[in-house]
């Protein structure tokens, strides 16, 4: 399966939740997606177009255009292609479906997103920190206008 | 932190109650006090100096180095440093990497947990000064302020050699009455 | 106790709540495993993260480049150099150059070395887990002699900082590969007895035989890969399915049993370290003569300060652990705009909770162990 019948197949499918769908290389292609509807973007790569490999999940924040981003990165055990799926979301209140029920081991990737940047994964089913404490929630680190960063407790600093 | 427990008890809990004649009646740690005084405590300290158990317990790249001194090939068995992987174990833990917010209390209780005379090592920079993640938001940095730290051991990470070094000096401290571990 | 395992169910008389972790002999570094048992057997597990999460993603945002290469070394220590080749490899892809064949060469060579090292430690580490300290002892010690080799050619034993972009930091000293040769020998005869003494062991095999048993689609549903998902029978491996360096050049096969349990983990691991061996002695033979940074091009040892071309690329490696992946973002200044690292071992971690589920605690520790972790990449 070639980059250009995966790219195809998709858009044709999903004519108005896909935009600017673009490719990079033979391997790597790219996409936004309406943050409606990821859940069946998802839905879909998985059963027609042998994207059964969840790589990761990711936040980036973009604070000059008022936008954070949540992006997929969808593989396959069976062909190289690697799709990156974005999905554009409000800063003030950036809320996207979880695929949990698509790919199981979405799981930890939106939790740590979550707890990194702020974004809620509606209907996930234990959405609380992973690996910050829990005093930490609400400060969301990976965002571009954090204050914490760099820590300046240290002693002896240079 | 980082005294002998037993000195802690107080004389006035412990004052007896009838006095026998001819008899001089003490408290542990009256003996132990005295002899801290004594060459005992050097003969004590030759022993605890040849028996330093580290608790294993990696945290970070220094940690693959510390269990690599452990094993076959440094083999600091040779000095009588054995690792052990229960705090109850050991006498000096190792602090081997980065110490997160999150890490701090389950560490401070295996401090707890480890009977006394106890010592720390810090090594590598990440437990010296912060090391490469000196700035990042979720380590804590000073930690020479939060444990009685006897040794330094710079590196990122420090080499084997250079941990069985640090143990070396930890023994000159405990054989100088200098460490940090015991009340003199 | 009840909101730490995440389940409301009230303990009855014969359950309880065992809390592994954060420091305990089973783990590669620190996480904590709370375990809901009844009797013996676990009913419920759950995997608490981030005790030695130190932000590393933050941290790459505000180093240039070059410092990056420092900071990726720790993200895993036991592979730092796969670590490396993903960032780097990153930052070539939008840069669009490419190392000359003998950087590519001895980039192949180390982090192949890279794996043989990691592979032992990880088997010694599976066998302390099950009650067979004296493996440890015998692969820590074999892996001694390979960290001597990486060390002589990048100067340090764990993290390397060799890498370049476009390029190695060093080329190979001389008399390398006559001092790498009897060490490969020798690594041969110690893993065909390594398989003899865990083969010939009754309570090795009932100990790691038809326990953790992963099927290739729950492997598959679990987002596992690596020698985990390769001892199910799944032939995925980055270096077939994406060649990067130097690798489509190279024969080698990918190593996969159907079994998919603990004894099956340990056995992909045995035949990878032979094909890394058989790698390496390729690579020696073959590796070219020539410059170790492209000519013409400002690229060298250090590089002075170098703005990368805005663009985004995710790149994916082959770590000994699976599928190691970074997405890089960069917006033409000096620094990362954003790294995403993505970890071999935090899916794999993640499957853990439902691997044990049913089975009894003294297996937890051989199933943790079949996994061959790296805590520190999965809290990064």
């Amino acid at each position: 399966m070639d980059a250009r019948t995966i790219i195809e197949s998709l858009t044709g499918e999903f004519p108005e939740a896909i935009s600017e769908a673009g490719i990079e290389s033979p391997i790597r292609i790219r996409a936004y997606v309406d943050k409606e509807k990821v859940k069946e973007v998802c839905q879909y790569l998985k059963d027609s177009l042998q994207f059964d490999h969840l790589c990761s999940v990711c936040g980036v924040d973009y604070p000059k255009r008022n936008e954070l981003e949540a992006v997929y990165h969808i593989a396959s055990y069976d062909h190289p292609v690697v799709l990156m799926l974005k999905a554009r979301l409000p800063r003030d209140s950036p809320e996207v479906e979880s695929v949990i029920p698509v790919y199981w081991n979405a799981n930890w990737y939106e939790r740590e997103t979550y707890e990194l940047y702020g974004i809620v994964f509606k209907n996930h089913p234990n959405l609380k920190p992973l690996v910050l404490p829990e005093e930490m929630l609400g400060e969301w680190p990976l965002r571009k206008d954090y204050e914490g960063f760099p820590n300046k407790t240290a002693r002896n600093l240079v | 932190m980082g005294e002998v427990k037993e000195t802690k008890t107080n004389n006035k809990t412990e004052t007896p109650e009838d006095e026998i004649p001819g008899v001089l009646t003490t408290t542990t740690s009256a003996i132990s006090d005295f002899l801290k005084k004594t060459k005992a405590q050097d003969l004590i300290n030759w022993g605890r100096k040849n028996s330093l158990w580290f608790m294993t317990q990696p945290m970070g790249c220094c940690g693959v180095e510390m269990i690599a001194t452990g094993c076959a090939h440094y083999d600091t068995d040779r000095f009588g440093i054995i690792p052990r992987n229960s705090p109850r174990h050991a006498d000096v833990m190792i602090i081997s990497g980065y110490v997160t917010k999150k890490y701090l209390p389950a560490l401070q209780r295996l401090w707890d947990q480890m009977p006394a005379p106890k010592w720390v090592i810090a090594m590598g920079d990440c437990s010296i000064s912060g090391g490469p993640f000196y700035e990042s938001y979720s380590t804590v940095q000073n930690i020479d302020e939060i444990f009685p730290i006897d040794v330094y051991i710079p590196g990122c990470p420090p080499r084997p050699e250079a941990l069985i070094q640090g143990f070396v000096e930890l023994q000159e401290k405990i054989k100088a009455k200098k460490d940090r571990g015991t009340e003199y | 106790m009840d909101e730490i395992l995440g389940s409301n169910e009230i303990i009855g008389p014969n359950e309880m709540i065992v809390h592994l972790g954060p420091q305990h002999p089973m783990q590669p570094g620190p996480f904590r495993l709370n375990l809901r048992l009844k009797g013996e057997t676990v009913m419920d597990a759950e995997v608490e993260l981030g005790y030695i999460h130190k932000g590393i993603e933050k941290i790459l945002e505000n180093k240039t480049y070059l410092q990056g290469i420092t900071i990726v070394d720790r993200i895993c220590y036991l592979v730092a150099l796969t670590n490396e080749e993903c960032f780097v490899g990153c930052a070539e892809k939008l840069l669009d150059i490419e190392p000359p064949e003998r950087a590519q060469y001895i980039r192949v060579i180390l982090e192949e070395l890279s794996r043989l090292q990691s592979h032992l430690l990880g088997m010694g580490e599976f066998g302390e887990f099950i009650g067979f300290v004296s493996m440890f002892m015998y692969t820590i010690k074999e892996r001694e002699d390979i960290l001597t080799l990486i060390d002589m050619v990048t100067g340090a034993r764990v993290t390397h900082s060799y890498l370049r972009f476009g390029g190695v930091r060093d080329d190979l000293p001389a008399g390398f590969k006559e001092k790498a040769i009897p060490v490969l020998n020798n690594l041969k005869k110690v893993i065909s007895d390594y398989e003899e003494m865990f083969n010939s062991d009754r309570i090795y095999r009932e100990r790691t035989a038809g326990v953790g048993v992963l099927t290739a689609d729950v492997a598959k549903s679990l987002g596992v890969s690596g020698p985990a998902l390769r001892a199910t029978g799944v032939p995925f491996d980055i270096r077939k399915n994406e060649p990067y360096l130097v690798y489509k050049d190279l024969d080698f096969k990918v190593c996969t049993e159907t079994a998919g349990d603990c004894a099956a983990r340990v056995q992909v691991r045995l035949n990878e370290m032979r094909e890394s061996i058989y790698i390496l002695e390729q690579c020696l033979d073959r590796i070219p003569s020539g410059p170790i940074f492209p000519e013409g091009t400002p690229y060298s040892k250090r590089t002075p300060v170098m703005r990368v071309p805005a663009g985004e690329v995710f790149h994916r490696v082959e770590d000994p652990r699976g599928e190691m992946g970074m997405y890089m973002i960069s917006d033409g200044t000096d620094k990362p705009y954003r790294v995403k690292v993505r970890g071999p071992y935090f899916p794999t971690l993640q499957a853990l909770p439902p691997l044990i589920k049913g089975t009894t605690v003294a297996d937890v520790a051989a199933i943790s162990g079949s996994m061959d972790g790296c805590t520190s990449e999965a809290d990064r």
